[in-house]
C-alpha cells in the first residue's frame, strides 16, 4: 500500500466524523508520512508499519462515538456509540452487545412496569365501561395502590436509568481504551 | 504478546515519553517501535484520546526539514496520571517477577 492508498482507506473510514475532525486526523497521518519519507524510509514501509487503516479508523470512529454520548447521551448517538465498539473486533462485540441487551431488557421491563401500574385505574374506568355492574371498591383502591407504587417505580426508573447509562457509558470507554484492535498487524 | 495487554502500557509508554520533553507524532511513534511490536498507526488514535481526556496539549512548531510539526505535551493532570499508572505498573510487574522467580522458570 503506498501513501495515496493508506490515506484514501483511512479517509474513506472516517466518513462518519465531523469535517474539521477528520482535517485533522489526515494531516497527523501525512505529516507521519512526510517525516518518514524525509527519515529515508519508502511509502510502503510507512503504511506497512502504520497497520492497517481501516482499524484505525474504527477505533478513532468509537472513540468520537463515546464523546459524543458524554456530551449528549440520546438514544441515537447512545446506539451509534455501541454499534461502532462492537465494529472493534469480535471481543468487544461478545463483551458489549452481550451487557448492552441485558442493560436494555431491564431498563425497558421497570419502565413498561410502572408505565401499567399508573395506567391501572384507567384501565379500571375502561373495563367498567365496557362491563357495566361489574365495579368493586377493592378494584378501585387496589388500582389506586398500584398507580402510586406505579409513580414510585417510575421515578426509581428516572434514577436508574440515568446511573446505568453513565456506567455504561463509562464501560464503553474503558472498552475503547483496553481492547481496541490494531495493536497487532491484521 | 498479548493485545490487550499491550494496549494498556502504551499509554503509559507515551505519557512516560513526554515526561521530561515535548515530542511530535512520529517521534513517540518510532521510540516505542523501537523497543515493541505495535501497529504504529494505533499511537495516533491513543494520542488524540489523551489529549481529550486533557493529558496532552498540542501546539505546532516549525522544523528546518519541512512543514511545521504537531507537538506533544504533559499538562499537569498528564503528569499526575503518569504518577498513578507508573506505580500500578511497578506494583504489577514487581507482582509477576516473584511470581517467576518462585516458580524457577530460570533455571
Amino acid at each position: 500500500m503506498n501513501k495515496k492508498q493508506f490515506l484514501t482507506s483511512l479517509e474513506k473510514g472516517l466518513k462518519k466524523l465531523s469535517h474539521e475532525e477528520r482535517e485533522d486526523i489526515m494531516h497527523d497521518f501525512e505529516e507521519h508520512f512526510s517525516i518518514g519519507l524525509t527519515d529515508g524510509k519508502t511509502e510502503e514501509q510507512i503504511s506497512e508499519s502504520l497497520g492497517s487503516p481501516k482499524q484505525i479508523s474504527k477505533e478513532l470512529v468509537a472513540t468520537s462515538r463515546i464523546e459524543k454520548v458524554e456530551a449528549t447521551a440520546t438514544t441515537t448517538n447512545i446506539f451509534r456509540a455501541v454499534w461502532a465498539v462492537i465494529g472493534l473486533g469480535f471481543f468487544n462485540f461478545v463483551i458489549v452487545f452481550g451487557p448492552f441487551v441485558a442493560l436494555l431488557a431491564l431498563v425497558f421491563a421497570g419502565w413498561w412496569t410502572g408505565v401499567a401500574f399508573i395506567s391501572s385505574p384507567l384501565l379500571l374506568v375502561f373495563s367498567v365501561i365496557i362491563n357495566p355492574g361489574t365495579f368493586e371498591f377493592f378494584d378501585l383502591f387496589f388500582s389506586l395502590m398500584l398507580c402510586g407504587i406505579g409513580l414510585f417505580i417510575a421515578m426509581g426508573m428516572l434514577y436508574v436509568t440515568k446511573v446505568l447509562k453513565n456506567l455504561f457509558v463509562r464501560y464503553l470507554k474503558y472498552n475503547v481504551s483496553l481492547v481496541k484492535g490494531g495493536l497487532e498487524h491484521d | 504478546m498479548n493485545i490487550q495487554f499491550k494496549k494498556g502500557a502504551l499509554e503509559l509508554c507515551v505519557l512516560a515519553l513526554l515526561y521530561k520533553q515535548d515530542r511530535y507524532g512520529y517521534e513517540i511513534v518510532q521510540k516505542i517501535s523501537d523497543q515493541i511490536v505495535i501497529s504504529e498507526g494505533s499511537v495516533y488514535p491513543l494520542l488524540r484520546r489523551l489529549k481529550k481526556e486533557g493529558y496532552l496539549t498540542t501546539y505546532l512548531q516549525e522544523s528546518k526539514e519541512g512543514p511545521s510539526r504537531k507537538y506533544y505535551k504533559l499538562t499537569d493532570q498528564g503528569r499526575d496520571h503518569l504518577q498513578v499508572l507508573n506505580e500500578e505498573w511497578k506494583q504489577f510487574s514487581e507482582g509477576v517477577n516473584q511470581l517467576i522467580k518462585e516458580g524457577d522458570l530460570n533455571e
